[in-house]
């Protein structure tokens, strides 16, 4: 269906200038191939990545610049000069993202003002470079036939590209951070580099619609580039619907036809327009082409697994496992305004086997999972991974050498499929060439197939094959869990840590999830790390167990001995024994 | 000349300042906000202009009625572009408040006229001449009656019954909830008390820069960067930060040139955030494992 | 038939503009108007609209043109922005057929669609923006006409007033951020120097700036004996308040941009003796025509007197160049664009007009019906419009 809907689209375009020389309609229609480039771009910052730019008028403007000048300056002929425009534009990109992704949401919107009125007053203040507020004109131009046949193929690529991102590992990773950046660095994706480099994608396609623009005007000024022209792109985004490949384009359309068919209402013309976009938020609130979405997913039926995606699970290899202490931990101490959550923690994990961490509510056991995989920072003491010091690297980098987590709620992206939740953590940090990303190259495609289908027997493996192609926000509590070991297991660590497992599962699942942990451990999986309330779960499967009580080792060992120690049972029913 | 500055400096910064403490507002209670902030700073000014100049009232009478009026296209934001989207994951908030804005100017315009109005005030007919320089009476008046206001509003967050359970609903909206305030209607107080703040900034300008449709417009886009910048979740933060943006303004503009105060201003916005991402006193979202 | 399989395949494509019209023989001659008629500068574009709407209903009242076609107005707005505005006039040449189109205050806009009047051969008048370089534009055959001032000669005459009625030497320029104050830049600069003079200093506000004062005092402290100012009403009255403000009694010579009535409304007595130029006033005596306007102006528009005639410059500016253009059309029988801008080139009927009699307003080099000669400078006085000096 999407298909034949894209067809219809290539169609339509390359019959619009057969079918009329009328140089409005092909202006409009021009001015709709701009605004979706744009709106693309900002759709791999906003759609994939998640984060909102109203600054992007400001790259528009340097595209347009860049090419104008190079044009006019250095006389340069128009198919060299619009990548010049691009080429700025994703310059000041990177960097105005390497500065400002740092913050998120409103602040976010704030840099990108910023930034956007920044340019505007600078092309107006710097009038031997830029005309100042009169503009450049004169610039060479193409007549509106041609400016057409070349934008339309410029937003084709455009579109064409995108949809390949999104189908990559970089899509996949820049969903994931959107979704939940804490469990994207847990599988080794550093969140603001792939924020940065949405930012600069993005920036890259608002320069080639900005110089697009210039030789299609063949006159530009500071007056086209102002934070209205940015939410005007913001709007069209949103309005065609975040996220999704045709999404720009529908909302190019609407937002370039919608104030034209209102054009002759004079007075109300604005009165209407608002009217007409709040309506359409309060019908389409994910966007127009998520609600036609959501409409065919009513009706398509359940996406069985085909035999052949079927495979069977390969057993996880453990990294160098023989170090006989795989993490060691030291005197570990942290604390929260003034609140001591742990102090002086000492435990050793052994390479293999299944370490049990328990100790009553608040004792410090998640915190200290946070603080091994480096999402908090201790005060005091040391986190050595076979032998090397970890303590303080960033979540992401912590993941790269082979540590996995779960988290107690359990964390899938969920606006991905299942499968695809488990091929973030099969690719890892390894997101492959961006360019081929870009290009869907040969190499990207078998590197797909071949992610697929190891993810597919990862999740055959724990039973959830069967709604591999679901989006994972569908799945129940427990599967949800599922979904996050399997995840977890898919970057193949030699360290994994289980934050409660067991909680809010049944008995059966328990049952089933005993079953996996003592599976793995005798295939030679990592070495496990379980945080658990379950005391039965606990005794049957741990081979070690240590006790935390208020942010103190109080007993480790064997767990029959632990059972036995009376300072455990003291923590545990608060009278000594 | 310097004394000349930062009159007109404190005046400007503090009106950013209570339009700010709108967004502060909002976003605590319900982490949105109106992104057409600005317009509700024109709506209170052609309201007051209504009344006192079309319509005659006298001015007290006028400053009265327009203060309910306020608060009620406050709640009525909430109401039509706020509330329908609450929990949505998509900022569609953002859309929603900006197409109320667009259709708030063009009401403006139809009912108000296209054209800059004068706003009479007797404090804006002779200046108070210092040395070489001056000010209007109004600029004195319009710091005071604005940090005046934003000590009140801090009087209501901390000393009154309700202001504390709004505080409370800003804290932890779902336990609120469970301890039985009606967490909608908070929302919906916050909204008409930012726009009572926005509009009264309107009012207390309109002697000073005209009423027109689109006068609210820049003081609503700086005021979202002194938001920003003092750190949406404190408003001390703000407060200051509105005080020093005008001042920046005012002595850039005095020391260097127009066209260079909107660089250096909102360059230093940026330069804020790469160094305090939260803003000057804000505090960042706790980060939830 | 493939005007009709255009059509459809556009209703597809756009779906449901309204598409068409079809040709019969009282079918009205359309002119189009681009201006901004939303936004900070609507009252330029009402002002413009007014003069159009009011010349346009004189014509019709008398049969229309081209024996009995009535003259019909296409407004849209565009909101000040070039882009909009290349769109708009490929919609009002392609969709709405119009003969001849209209356009606003701003500069960026009309140079912006320059090349498409020429591309699609029809004849532009430009109602306000007076940016030097769109009516000298490079273009051949030129299609921009314009009766407006021109900034080139506007910066002649003011630089003539200071210099030679003032008597000043020492210029002061205050002017808007925007290309219309860059235009004045380059003219003043031009016009001053030819007098061996240099502005001692040249200073720049944005508009909706609240407070002047420090670009003031720098003039001030630089030592101007006249302040030249480039600015509209609201910005310009901001301009007068604040001069108030650190007590500079200086001469203040003015574009024409606070022309507006509203000037003296936004100022209060504080406006007194400000010089400005002026094309056309509603103050004072009026010819016939301009008190038949300010008739219509009232009765149609609720104008109580000229104080309240909010952008007079747009208004008499666009009432004009209507009738010229309905005189070209009847010149060359056509409705056609580029007959009708060969006839505005060669117009053979003298037209005597709100700001003054029109003999032959544009030959093949000069595209400005109005040139220096045909300003006025004058000066408010207790909120209102005085002349100065005979032209």
């Amino acid at each position: 269906m999407a298909r034949a809907g894209w067809g219809a689209v290539a169609a339509a375009a390359l019959l619009l200038p057969l079918a009329t020389s009328n140089t409005y309609y092909l202006y409009l229609a021009c001015s709709v191939g701009l605004l979706a480039i744009v709106a693309a771009g900002l759709n791999v910052l906003a759609g994939f990545a998640g984060q909102i730019s109203l600054g992007h008028a400001g790259f528009y403007a340097l595209g347009a610049y860049g090419a104008a000048l190079a044009a006019t300056g250095l006389g340069w002929p128009l198919w060299a000069s619009v990548p010049v425009g691009m080429v700025a534009a994703a310059i000041v990109g990177a960097a105005v993202g390497a500065a400002a992704l740092r913050v998120s949401g409103p602040y976010l919107a704030m840099v990108t003002i910023a930034f956007g009125i920044i340019v505007e007053h600078v092309l107006m203040e710097w009038v031997s470079l830029t005309g100042g507020p009169g503009g450049i004109f004169n610039i060479p131009k193409l007549a509106v036939g041609g400016s057409y046949w070349l934008i339309a193929a410029a937003t084709a690529v455009t579109l064409w590209l995108t949809a390949n991102l999104r189908a990559s590992a970089w899509g996949r990773a820049l969903l994931a951070v959107k979704s939940s950046e804490v469990a994207a660095e847990a599988l080794g994706i550093s969140a603001y580099l792939a924020r940065t480099t949405a930012f600069t994608i993005s920036a890259a396609l608002a320069g080639l619609a900005g110089g697009l623009f210039a030789i299609l005007n063949g006159y530009i000024s500071p007056d086209s580039f102002t934070l209205q022209t940015s939410i005007v792109f913001l709007l069209a985004l949103l309005f065609g619907g975040l996220g999704s490949v045709a999404g720009p384009l529908v909302g190019g359309v609407a937002l370039t036809l919608l104030p034209e068919l209102l054009t002759g209402l004079a007075d109300y013309r604005l009165i209407l327009y608002g009217s007409l976009l709040l309506i359409s938020i309060y019908g389409l609130p994910t966007g127009v082409v998520g609600a036609v979405r959501s409409r065919a997913r009513r009706h398509a039926p359940h996406p069985a697994l085909s035999p052949e995606t079927r495979g069977r699970e390969a057993p996880p290899q453990g990294k160098g496992g023989d170090a006989a202490a795989l993490l060691e931990v030291e005197g570990l101490g942290v604390s929260f305004g003034g609140v001591v959550a742990l102090s002086g923690v000492t435990l050793t994990v052994p390479s293999n086997g299944i370490t049990a961490v328990i100790g009553p509510n608040g004792a410090g056991k998640t915190t200290l999972i946070n603080l091994i995989t480096g999402y908090y920072r201790p005060d005091a003491g040391q986190i050595r991974l076979a032998g090397e010091p970890i303590a303080g690297h960033p979540p992401y980098a912590v993941a790269r050498r082979g540590v996995a987590r779960t988290f107690q709620t359990a964390q899938p992206f969920d606006d991905l499929s299942v499968v695809e939740n488990v091929m973030i953590g099969v690719a890892g940090a390894r997101l492959g060439h961006l360019g081929g990303a870009l290009l869907h190259g040969p190499g990207t495609s078998r590197r797909e197939r071949a992610l697929r289908a190891r993810a597919l027997a990862l999740l055959d493996a724990v039973g959830l094959a069967p709604r591999a192609e679901e989006p994972a926000a569908s799945l129940p509590a427990g599967l949800r869990r599922g979904l996050e070991i399997a995840r977890a297991l898919a970057t193949e660590p030699r360290l994994l840590l289980l934050d409660e497992p067991a909680a809010g599962l049944s008995p059966t699942e328990i049952a089933d999830l005993a079953a996996r942990l003592t599976a793995l451990r005798s295939r030679g999986g990592p070495a496990i790390v379980l945080v658990e309330h379950h005391m039965d779960l606990v005794m049957a499967i741990s081979d070690r167990i240590s006790v935390l009580d208020y942010g103190r080792v109080i007993a480790a060992g064997a767990p029959a001995a632990v059972r036995e120690n009376p300072m455990v049972i003291e923590a545990y029913l608060g009278v000594p024994a | 000349m310097l004394v000349q500055l930062l009159v007109t400096g404190l005046a400007l910064g503090s009106m950013y300042g209570l339009v700010a403490l709108g967004y502060h507002i909002t976003w605590a209670t319900s982490r949105t906000m109106n992104f057409s902030q600005g317009h509700a700073v024109m709506v209170g000014a052609v309201i007051a202009w209504g009344l006192a100049v079309a319509a005659g009232w006298p001015l007290p009478a006028a400053l009265l009625a327009t203060l309910p009026a306020l608060a009620a296209f406050g709640a009525l934001i909430e109401r039509v572009a706020v509330r329908p989207f609450f929990r949505a994951s998509s900022p569609a908030w953002l859309l929603s408040t900006i197409a109320c804005g667009i259709i708030a100017e063009n009401v403006a315009q139809l009912l108000f006229g296209k054209d800059a109005r004068a706003f009479p005030s007797s404090l804006t007919q002779r200046p108070i001449l210092v040395g070489g320089a001056g000010f209007y009476p109004q600029e004195l008046l319009i710091p005071m009656v604005g940090l005046g206001l934003m000590a009140l509003v801090q009087l209501f967050y901390h000393r009154t019954g309700y202001g504390r359970q709004l505080k409370a609903v800003a804290w932890n909206a779902e336990a609120a909830g469970l301890m039985g305030i009606n967490v909608p209607r908070a929302v919906m107080a916050a909204y008409a008390l930012s726009a009572l703040l926005a509009g009264v900034a309107g009012v207390l300008l309109a002697p000073l820069l005209n009423v027109a449709p689109t006068m609210g417009t820049i003081i609503g886009l700086k005021a979202f960067a002194v938001a920003i910048i003092g750190g949406l979740t404190s408003a001390p933060g703000i407060v200051l930060a509105g005080l020093g943006y005008g001042l920046l303004e005012a002595v850039v503009a005095g020391y260097v040139s127009t066209g260079a105060r909107e660089i250096v201003g909102f360059g230093l916005v940026i330069l804020v955030l790469v160094v305090r991402p939260w803003g000057l006193l804000g505090a960042p979202p706790a980060r939830r494992v | 038939m493939r005007r009709r399989l255009s059509a459809l395949v556009t209703v597809c494509l756009l779906a449901g503009a309204a598409v068409g019209v079809t040709a019969q023989s009282r079918e009205p001659v359309k002119i189009g108007l681009t201006a901004a008629v939303s936004g900070g500068s609507a009252a330029s574009g009402e002002a413009i609209k007014r003069g159009l709407e009011i010349a346009i209903a004189e014509i019709n009242a008398k049969g229309g043109v081209l024996g009995g076609r009535p003259l019909q107005l296409v407004v849209r707005d565009d909101e000040g922005q070039p882009a909009k505005g290349v769109t708009i006039a490929r919609e009002l040449v392609e969709r709405e057929k119009v003969t001849a189109v209209f356009g606003g205050l701003h500069t960026p806009v009309a140079l912006a669609q320059v090349a498409v009047w020429h591309e699609l051969k029809t004849p532009y008048m430009g109602a306000w923006a007076a940016g030097t370089n769109i009516t000298r534009n490079g273009q051949n055959p030129n299609y921009v006409f314009r009766v407006s001032a021109n900034d080139d000669d506007a910066d002649k005459f003011l630089t003539r007033y200071a210099t030679e009625v003032l008597r000043k030497g020492k210029p002061g320029l205050l002017l808007e951020n925007t290309s219309w104050g860059q235009s004045n830049e380059a003219g003043l600069t031009k016009w001053l120097g030819q007098k061996g003079i240099k502005a001692v200093g040249i200073e720049k506000f944005n508009w909706g700036d609240p407070d002047m004062s420090p670009q003031l005092l720098r003039l001030k402290n630089a030592g101007a004996d006249h302040v030249v100012l480039v600015a509209n009403a609201p910005e310009g009255a901001q301009v007068v308040k604040s001069r108030a403000k650190i007590g500079w009694e200086v001469p203040m010579v003015s574009h024409w941009g606070i022309s507006g009535g509203r000037f003296a409304e936004l100022t209060g007595d504080l406006s007194d003796g400000v010089a400005f130029l002026q094309t056309y006033s509603f103050f004072g005596k009026q010819s016939e025509r301009g008190e038949a306007v300010l008739k219509a102006l009232k009765e149609r528009y609720g104008v109580k007197g000229p104080e309240d005639v909010v952008a007079p410059v747009g208004t008499a500016n666009a009432y004009d160049g209507l009738h010229l253009v309905a005189l070209a059309i009847d010149q060359a029988g056509s409705p056609e664009g580029a007959k009708v801008r060969d006839a505005l080139e060669n117009l053979k009927t003298e037209y005597k007009g709100l700001i003054k009699t029109y003999r032959r307003p544009f030959t093949a080099d000069q595209h400005d019906a109005l040139t220096d000669a045909d300003y006025i400078m004058v000066v408010w006085r207790a909120g209102r419009i005085v002349p100065l000096a005979a032209k």
